[in-house]
């Protein structure tokens, strides 16, 4: 029996069933991380630097220790100076010689109160002494400050290309592009802008680290990664990972925020000097000086065409601004120029990522980590063709856009491909034929294609003799209702009710392993894991019944929660039964792991993620009026159409279409990290803008379900792409309202009247 | 960031404990300005006096022989939904409507909004185009000062130690008059005002001629201000999208804004003219539907 054999009834996979964990966050009931408490627990807080650039000439704790109630002080000095990170290994716990960005841990303190805590910060003598620093990724480039002169001891992953402040670059190449833009109808070159945008989690990054009487530390904290905060840990602590265990209690949302260490290591060393529980938990402040926003970026795009409005050609590039340390920029530089290809026969390529430092904030992966900074600006610039040539921009797409069986940009062959129903459809919804409907309204629309990503996943799956299932899996559920959707899958392949699945919580100690909460990839993954344990346990279910009844399993089914053969059934409640009298109870360890398709080794240059697993596609359509004098910007109406392949369960589908448009339309509007000489103006939620439910209109969604051949029931991943597009729908649509095209975010009221100005001068 | 937690039954009361504790006492209305300082490191009262249940400042909207009296409790959400504010003053409903969010609108009062006089409250511009006067108890009685006169500039008022601030009163319009407010920010809702404007137009029965203009604009000053030069420029002028222009412009020339994070003074500048010339037109435009 295998996976495949599974098939949706519609019973319980595809249906709109209410989530598992839904009544319990209604009332208050569900703990999160930021509500978990130990007896005795001292309180932890980061001294963070003032300073953007500048070495570290003292740092005097003598005051801070000695006041009463503070445990303890630590800086760099009491710790061993480990480099943590994911393709370069270059992030300290706390700042060395010199602090490199404002909000730069320096020291950290856990006093009996938090009150005492944030004195005792107050309290720590530290003097620092300004050094040059470099702020613009394109002037790091050139730039002869070094965000680390250091670069080269640095441990790291072999494919990347370093260079200074340059710590990756990586290249996709089609074809003689050169040639063919020499040979073209037209060239379009832009250059293209996006901000630092925080992931906006409501609940802080918050964890509680408590060491035991043998050396084992454990630590209660948000991360959508436990596995991978659980490595970090043991480097950090110099402990073997089994010494080190993380348990997650529950995430006020993580949108990629959440994946990397955040506090867990100062909890740890915190608590292991006090030998008390420590919690420490993010300020707001924090959040935004020295939290892991999207990273920013620069693009510039050069896009040959013919008379028809046929690509030819794109080259570019794309600076990503790591910031401070490297994080996931490298990835982010490779990842990107899948999305600058996008789902189009381009021709040739020529295509370039750089991650590049600079004395900023470390920026992250962010809900479809890359997409959006790039896709604004090649699905401006298909307008701007478009506009150019006399062309409907939904028609120059549908003339350019994959269809089944065509090459991606690596050469991998594309399957499942459905961005022509998505265009088709998302315009049909916007009502395209009226694209410029009133003066200053207008509509936009955007396409885009994102990986499901990879990655091993396993699960445990017990039955009880009651006839209900555990399913007891390795990934967090950090708000998406991923689990609730694996649930789903792992019930209608039991023939049972959602009801009859609980969902054990994470804890590295006993879970077993998962990739994350990360890539769209959780109810994909563990889907397909509880798939496997589902077919081990039918299968275990089946010999136990045939030896009951003294019979082969040929012809067995497993149907209403029990097994039939021909005019025999037994409960699956009495199986588990019988199963605990002689075998240990019915108990399922499935896995599940996608590996990525074939590509063409030859089109990529040092890219961290050559081909994409499943890919899905998707558009998504704006209505907007914008008021010409004040640049006031109003959605009137938003569609996506996007193809999951098989709708697991509508509701949670359509919730994380309406969350990351939201998310799309804050940083297509509204949202910035604002920098003034290397200092955060904005480090707070007053001044960092998050759209409100006044500013996002009723997100209209289309399921189109293309089925993968991978994902469980034909699924594919579906939480990060609705946050790609809406920078660029919204961009083409403000042009068609007003003519003002907008090339950086977020494209705010006060740059919509500069831009309508200068058209006018 | 600690502090005592007073809780007086009567303002006699907590006028008295405000004079005992001195400057390291603070009232609390809604707390939706203080609280936020506090947590800042603003504010660090060593005292905090609630005075958000006390009746002599809950009695809310009263219509009286010369016009309203609102209670220094009066929360935003009862003004928005006021059925004597629907017609010619529509301008506080409107002001109201804006700010925060509705969980802010029900516990926050006009009376803190005043006091804490930030350059971009919202509803003290409305406040300054109704000619408000002020009621305010002391230990020496109570004692009244117009609006205009009382904001000094950023956090600043003529409030003298002890003070409370009991009412806010204002006249009712002459005939042909109405009244409009408009806000301007990056988002919708939750949104400290970029500029803010609040106008009250009276026409001659005609409809066509400006008798008086009342215009406050805030966020673009140290402290809101009354757009005189646009107000006396528009006495006499013919009801027009000329003449409410020109009033923008004057307006305008009055504003002194600051760039900061939130816009530049370039675009607040603009959107002064803007905003005045449009909350004129919408006056214009009541004023003939009524
Ligand atoms: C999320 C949020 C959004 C907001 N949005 C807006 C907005 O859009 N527009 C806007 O203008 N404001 C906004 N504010 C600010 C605030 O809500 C208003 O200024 C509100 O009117 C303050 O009233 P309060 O009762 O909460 O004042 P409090 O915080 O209780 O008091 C403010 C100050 O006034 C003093 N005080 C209060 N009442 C009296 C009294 N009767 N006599 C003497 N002194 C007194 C207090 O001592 C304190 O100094 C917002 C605040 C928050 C938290």
């Amino acid at each position: 029996m295998n996976a495949e054999a599974f098939r949706a009834t519609g019973r319980v996979a595809g249906k709109r069933l209410p989530r598992m964990d839904g009544i319990g966050k209604v009332i208050g009931k569900h703990v999160y991380a930021a509500d978990f408490t130990l007896p005795g627990m001292l309180y932890g807080r980061v001294l963070r630097s003032n300073k953007p650039h500048a070495r570290i000439v003292k740092i005097d704790t003598s005051r801070a220790k000695a006041m009463p109630g503070v445990r303890t002080v630590i800086t760099a000095a009491d710790i061993p100076a480990v480099r943590y990170g994911q393709a370069v290994r270059d992030a300290p716990v706390f700042a060395l010689d010199r602090v490199l960005f404002y909000g730069h841990a320096i020291a950290a303190v856990a006093a009996t109160t938090l009150e005492i805590a944030e004195q005792a910060l107050a309290a720590i003598d530290v003097e620092l002494e300004d050094l040059p620093a470099v702020y613009d990724p394109e002037e790091a480039l050139t730039n002869a400050i070094l965000v680390h002169p250091d670069w080269q001891d640095f441990k790291v992953l072999p494919i990347l290309v370093r260079d200074g402040n340059m710590t990756a670059r990586t290249r996709m190449i089609t074809g003689d592009a050169d040639a063919a833009f020499a040979n073209a109808y037209r060239v379009y070159e832009h250059r293209f802008k996006t901000a630092l945008q925080h992931p906006g989690y409501t609940e802080p990054r918050a964890s509680v680290a408590d060491w035991d009487a043998n050396g084992n530390v454990t630590v209660w904290t948000n991360t959508q990664l436990p596995f991978d905060t659980q490595t970090t840990l043991s480097e950090i602590l110099d402990l073997p990972v089994s010494r080190v265990r993380v348990i997650v209690p529950g995430i006020g949302g993580g949108f990629g925020g959440k994946l990397r260490i955040g506090v867990e290591h100062y909890a740890a060393l915190l608590a292991r000097n006090t030998a008390r529980p420590v919690r420490v938990l993010s300020t707001s402040e924090e959040e935004l000086i020295a939290a892991t926003p999207r990273q920013s970026a620069v693009v510039h795009l050069k896009t040959a065409v013919d008379r028809d409005g046929k690509l030819l050609g794109r080259q570019g590039r794309i600076i990503v601004d790591c910031g401070a340390f490297a994080g996931s920029g490298p990835a982010m530089a490779s990842v990107s120029l899948q999305v600058l290809a996008g789902p189009y026969r381009n021709g040739t390529l020529a295509l370039e990522g750089i991650a590049v430092y600079t004395n900023k904030v470390p920026a992250g992966s962010f809900r479809a980590p890359a997409g959006p900074m790039a896709n604004f600006a090649v699905e401006s610039q298909m307008d701007i063709i478009a506009e150019d040539l006399g062309i409907d921009p939904l028609e120059l797409r549908l003339r350019n856009i994959v269809h089944e069986g065509d090459k991606g940009p690596s050469g991998e062959e594309l399957k499942s491909v459905s961005v022509e129903e998505c265009l088709r459809k998302a315009a049909a919804a916007i009502g395209w034929h009226d694209r410029k409907p009133a003066p200053g309204r207008g509509k936009g629309i955007a396409c885009s294609w994102w990986m499901t990503t990879g990655g091993s996943s396993g699960v445990y799956v017990k039955i009880d003799p009651d006839g209900t299932a555990t399913l007891v899996s390795g990934a967090v559920e950090i708000g998406t209702a991923a689990l609730t959707g694996a649930s789903q899958v792992l019930a209608e392949a039991l023939s049972l009710d959602l009801d009859d699945i609980k969902v054990a919580g994470v804890d590295t100690q006993t879970s077993p392993y998962d990739y994350g909460a990360q890539g769209s990839r959780t109810a994909f993954s563990v889907g397909n894991a509880c798939l496997a344990a589902a077919a081990d346990l039918r299968q275990q279910l089946f010999e136990l019944a045939a030896k009951q009844w003294n019979i082969t399993t040929d012809g067995m089914e497993l149907r209403d929660k029990q097994v039939i053969a021909g005019n025999k059934t037994i409960a699956i409640a009495e199986l588990a039964r019988l199963s605990r009298l002689s075998g240990g109870g019915l108990i399922a360890h499935g896995t599940a792991n996608s590996p990525g398709p074939a590509f063409d080794p030859g089109r990529v240059e040092n890219h961290m993620l050559p081909a994409w697993n499943t890919p899905s596609f998707h558009a998504q359509a704006a209505d907007l009026s914008v008021d010409s004098e004040t640049g006031a910007v109003s959605i009137n109406r938003y569609v996506v159409a996007q193809d999951v392949g098989f709708a697991i369960n509508p509701t949670y589908i359509e919730g994380q279409i309406e969350g990351g448009v939201s998310q799309g339309i804050g940083q297509a509007l509204s949202e910035e990290i604002v920098y003034q000489n290397g200092r955060v103006m904005n480090a707070n939620l007053t001044d960092y803008k998050m759209p409100t439910a006044m500013d996002v209109p009723e997100i209209e969604c289309i399921l189109v379900q293309s089925a993968s051949a991978a994902g469980p029931f034909g699924a594919k991943g579906v939480g990060e792409p609705p946050c790609i597009h809406p920078p660029a729908a919204l961009a083409n649509a403000i042009a068609a309202a007003t003519g003002a095209r907008m090339h950086s975010l977020p494209m705010t009221a006060e740059k919509i009247v500069k831009e309508l100005r200068s058209a006018r001068e | 960031m600690s502090f005592d937690l007073h809780r007086p039954n009567t303002m006699a009361e907590a006028i008295g404990l405000a004079a005992r504790l001195g400057p390291a006492a603070r009232y609390i209305a809604g707390g939706t300005d203080l609280v936020v300082q506090i947590n800042r490191g603003r504010a660090t009262p060593q005292h905090v006096i609630d005075i958000s249940h006390l009746a002599d400042l809950r009695h809310d909207i009263v219509q009286t022989a010369d016009g309203f009296s609102l209670g220094a409790l009066t929360r935003y959400r009862n003004i928005e939904r006021h059925p004597a504010f629907q017609d010619a003053l529509k301008l506080l409903p409107e002001a109201a409507s804006v700010v925060g969010g509705v969980q802010v609108r029900n516990i926050a009062s006009i009376g803190g909004n005043i006091i804490n006089a930030s350059p971009a409250a919202d509803f003290v511009p409305a406040l300054l185009a109704l000619d408000a006067e002020l009621d305010i108890q002391g230990a020496a009685g109570r004692r009244s000062e117009s609006l205009r006169d009382f904001i000094l500039g950023p956090g600043k008022t003529g409030l003298q130690a002890g003070e409370i601030l009991a009412a806010v009163r204002f006249k009712p319009l002459p005939a042909h008059s109405a009244t409009a407010f408009l806000k301007e920010g990056r988002r919708k809702a939750m949104e400290i005002s970029v500029v803010c404007v609040a106008a009250s137009l009276t026409l001659d029965a005609s409809g066509k001629t400006c008798l008086a203009a009342r215009i406050a604009v805030g966020a673009v000053a140290p402290k809101a201000y009354r757009a005189a030069a646009a107000e006396a420029a528009l006495a006499g002028l013919p009801a027009d999208t000329a003449s409410f222009r020109l009033a923008g412009q004057l307006a305008a020339e009055q504003a002194a804004p600051i760039s900061d994070v939130r816009a530049s003074a370039e675009h607040r500048h603009h959107l002064v003219s803007v905003l005045v010339q449009r909350a004129l037109e919408t006056c214009r435009q009541r004023i003939a539907g009524a």
